[in-house]
């Protein structure tokens, strides 16, 4: 018996042992791996890391990454981001694509002092957190609420009518762009209600809009409902005179396939647009499309590949020994590269900065979104760049 | 003499609860040193979650398995109880050991509400108003500003023992371990109890039960009440640990589905069913993470196959097991004694 058991803790030993490998940088990556576009966001992450590798990995250290799916739910999410930290000692977190799963998070790599680079999420409350351990790539609700606003107040008119998903980020987007109406043009929403989870039939809000008769009407959630309420906005007879506007999933590729026409004319705020006209964002377009079979390339895609080249060069930087003992330190001096970023240009719609206060005017990496429209709609769906506006660092602060 | 045979009777009825008590307390003396013994803290983490879901899942027992009410709406009283104690903590700033029984409050009285129907629906029936209740509670809250709607509540405080803040998860497991030992004794001393019997009259025969004087409403009921208590104790032990946060995505028919998986694999309707489900459940769950592809699947599949070919679960083999054996000592013994009746005879 003793011997037994003396031979399991030996096994459990090695079997610990085994899984965390000195000299190689461990990276753990918790994300919404659910839909088709999940998996390939996660799929392609992975690809650019395993082509770090065998280019000779980073001051000759190779990149192992540990991907997890924490299915959109907060508890999945911390207990991938707990198990990072304490089992497989990583030493940087990715993630999440959720802003709720993201926000416990970093409550989690604040305690175990684990640097933490966020690929999709956007809520604002994410980095007024103040941990000094967390970096936003995607842009933060604040700008894109902020830009919206400004385009609808300037160019559209204020009559509008806001409908909303229960996901935290359309939930976020949406009221933002209210409390900005409201508190820069003293405008009420003529009609606001948030949907249902899941609901499929928004016709009975579109029936009350369309006889508010109002300017603009917005919708914000996930790439689906978007794509439906397009769709049964012109089914209950709202006129294409008053324009759509949508929340920033309104980027993902199955909405112009979805909606076909009814996509034509609306217009959204992003991080990266499939119109770009750079060599890079095209290079980039044709090796999505080519190695993940996508149509169109939205700004999750580049989020997630800018995230990647970020992480290279701060890993580049870091001077590190990736010996167990100097876990923490090495930890610190990969937080402090980060943070050490600047000006980085490469898919993003504007450069992405970091500095080394804890403060969403440091953390919040890129404050460009750029609005796009969708000029036709359908499988080979054409988009238009409108702007593309630097927001102030304090912007909604 | 009298007063002497009362004193025996007092000494013994003594030592006959202290004996009761005993494996409970070595259970919390063999427990206690656990976080000092794994590797790092991830696995202290997975102890406290462990504790918590055993907590669930032995409430979820007492109503399905001791008293036969097929309830699927388990989910929403945790949820009600994580988040009165959300509230409680985030929006009033009250402290633990308040937020606590109001979060067992709060769920024990929607319990009261969702065992109303029992009185009229059995089975399927019960099982679909039971969901339609848990979904009910999971739009609320995600409709709900108050609640958080779909950002969720974060910034629960831990909790507080005279000053000292349980921030860490091993100085959390001092709060969890002890509260689901206690939680596991109730359902124990519950199921030999007066009222534990009534259960199991109501689940094998309501009508008899009634005919033998049972008042198979207020069992139903008090079943329900029970049940939801441990879902809200539960639910508050998850709010308050780290890092304080809860979201209705934490209370879908997904982890509907978990809990129920661990109540059937370890045996609906035995002691020990709900904990030895929530340690093999969750256990798996965190080995098959890699895998997250098919755990869904491989969930659905242990249910139908322990449903089809291990109805009583693993609680139920261990039952058998120790059942056989002291059938077999018995037999044993009795023919030890005839053999020994007839050598005497001879």
């Amino acid at each position: 018996m003793k011997k037994t058991t003396v031979g399991l803790v030996a096994l459990a030993a090695a079997l610990a042992a085994a899984g965390v490998q000195a000299g190689e940088i461990r990276i753990g990556a918790t994300m919404r791996m659910i839909s088709e576009n999940g998996q390939k966001y996660g799929q392609m992450m992975q690809d650019e890391f395993d082509a770090i590798n065998a280019a000779g990995g980073i001051n000759g250290h190779t990149i192992s990454l540990s991907l997890l799916n924490d299915e959109c739910k907060s508890d999945k999410g911390v207990a991938n981001a707990n198990k990072f930290a304490y089992q497989e000692n990583v030493h940087l977190i990715i993630g999440s694509t959720c802003s709720s799963v993201t926000l416990p998070i970093v409550d989690v790599t604040a305690q175990a002092e684990v640097p933490q680079i966020i690929p999709h999420s956007t809520n604002d409350q994410i980095t007024r957190k103040n941990s000094a351990w967390v970096f936003r790539v995607p842009i933060s609700a604040r700008y894109y609420k902020g830009v919206v606003a400004k385009y609808l107040a300037d160019n559209v008119g204020t009559r509008i009518a806001y409908v909303y998903a229960s996901d935290a980020a359309a939930q976020s987007e949406t009221q933002g762009i209210i409390g900005q109406m409201r508190d820069i043009y003293g405008v009420e929403p003529i009609y606001e209600a948030q949907t249902q989870e899941k609901e499929i039939d928004f016709r009975s809000h579109l029936l009350k809009i369309r006889e508010l008769e109002p300017d603009a009407i917005y919708f914000g959630g996930l790439a689906e409902p978007i794509a439906r309420f397009l769709v049964q906005s012109y089914e209950v007879g709202i006129p294409a005179s008053v324009t759509r506007a949508a929340s920033s999933a309104a980027s993902n590729a199955p909405v112009p396939k979805l909606a076909g026409d009814a996509v034509k004319g609306v217009f959204f705020s992003a991080a990266y647009s499939d119109s770009d006209t750079r060599p890079i964002a095209q290079l980039f377009n044709s090796l999505v499309r080519e190695k993940y079979d996508i149509p169109s390339v939205d700004h999750d895609f580049s989020q997630a590949y800018d995230l990647v080249r970020i992480v290279e060069i701060a890993l580049g930087n870091a001077e590190l020994s990736l010996e167990d003992d100097d876990l923490a330190a090495d930890r610190t001096a990969i937080r402090d590269a980060i943070a050490n970023v600047q000006g980085y240009e490469g898919l993003s719609s504007g450069p992405i900065s970091f500095c080394a206060d804890p403060t969403p005017q440091c953390r919040d990496g890129n404050r460009t979104p750029v609005l796009i429209q969708y000029t036709k709609g359908g499988e080979d769906f054409e988009v238009g760049i409108l702007d593309r506006v630097t927001m102030p660092i304090d912007f909604g602060l | 003499m009298r007063k002497l045979a009362g004193a025996a009777a007092q000494l013994f009825g003594q030592s006959k609860s202290t004996s009761r008590l005993l494996p409970w307390i070595l259970a919390f003396l063999i427990l206690l040193p656990l976080p000092q013994l794994t590797a790092n803290n991830y696995q202290i983490y997975l102890l406290n979650f462990i504790c918590i879901m055993i907590i669930l899942a032995t409430g979820l027992n007492i109503v399905k398995g001791f008293c036969g009410q097929v309830t699927v709406g388990h989910v929403a009283l945790y949820a009600i109880g994580a988040y009165t104690s959300a509230v409680l903590s985030v929006n009033f700033g009250m402290p633990f050991w308040i937020c606590l029984p109001a979060a067992v409050l709060a769920a024990a009285s929607a319990g009261l509400l969702v065992g109303i129907p029992s009185f009229r629906l059995e089975g399927a029936y019960l099982a679909l108003a039971t969901l339609a209740f848990a979904q009910a509670v999971e739009v609320f809250i995600r409709v709900t500003n108050y609640l958080g709607s779909a950002s969720g509540i974060g910034g629960i405080r831990p909790p507080s023992i005279f000053g000292y803040t349980l921030r860490n998860y091993d100085d959390y497991y001092l709060l969890v371990m002890p509260v689901m030992l206690v939680a596991v004794y109730a359902s124990y001393a519950l199921l030999r109890s007066a009222t534990g019997r009534a259960f199991m009259a109501v689940r094998e025969d309501p009508l008899t039960a009634a005919a033998t004087g049972i008042n198979v409403k207020r069992y139903k009921l008090i079943a329900f009440v029970i049940s939801a208590i441990y879902a809200g104790v539960a639910g508050s032990l998850y709010a308050h640990m780290l890092p304080g946060y809860v979201h209705p995505n934490n209370f879908t028919v997904i982890e509907m589905v978990t809990v129920l998986l661990m109540v059937v694999l370890g045996g609906i309707g035995n002691i020990w069913g709900g904990v030895i489900g929530a340690i093999i459940v969750t256990i798996i769950a965190d080995l098959t993470r890699d895998f997250y592809f098919y755990q869904l699947l491989a969930f659905g599949l242990v249910i139908v196959g322990t449903v089809l070919f291990m109805p009583k679960g693993i609680g139920g083999i261990i039952d058998r097991y120790f059942a056989t054996r002291r059938f077999v000592a018995a037999r044993e013994a009795t023919a030890e004694r005839k053999r020994t009746e007839v050598e005497e005879t001879e």
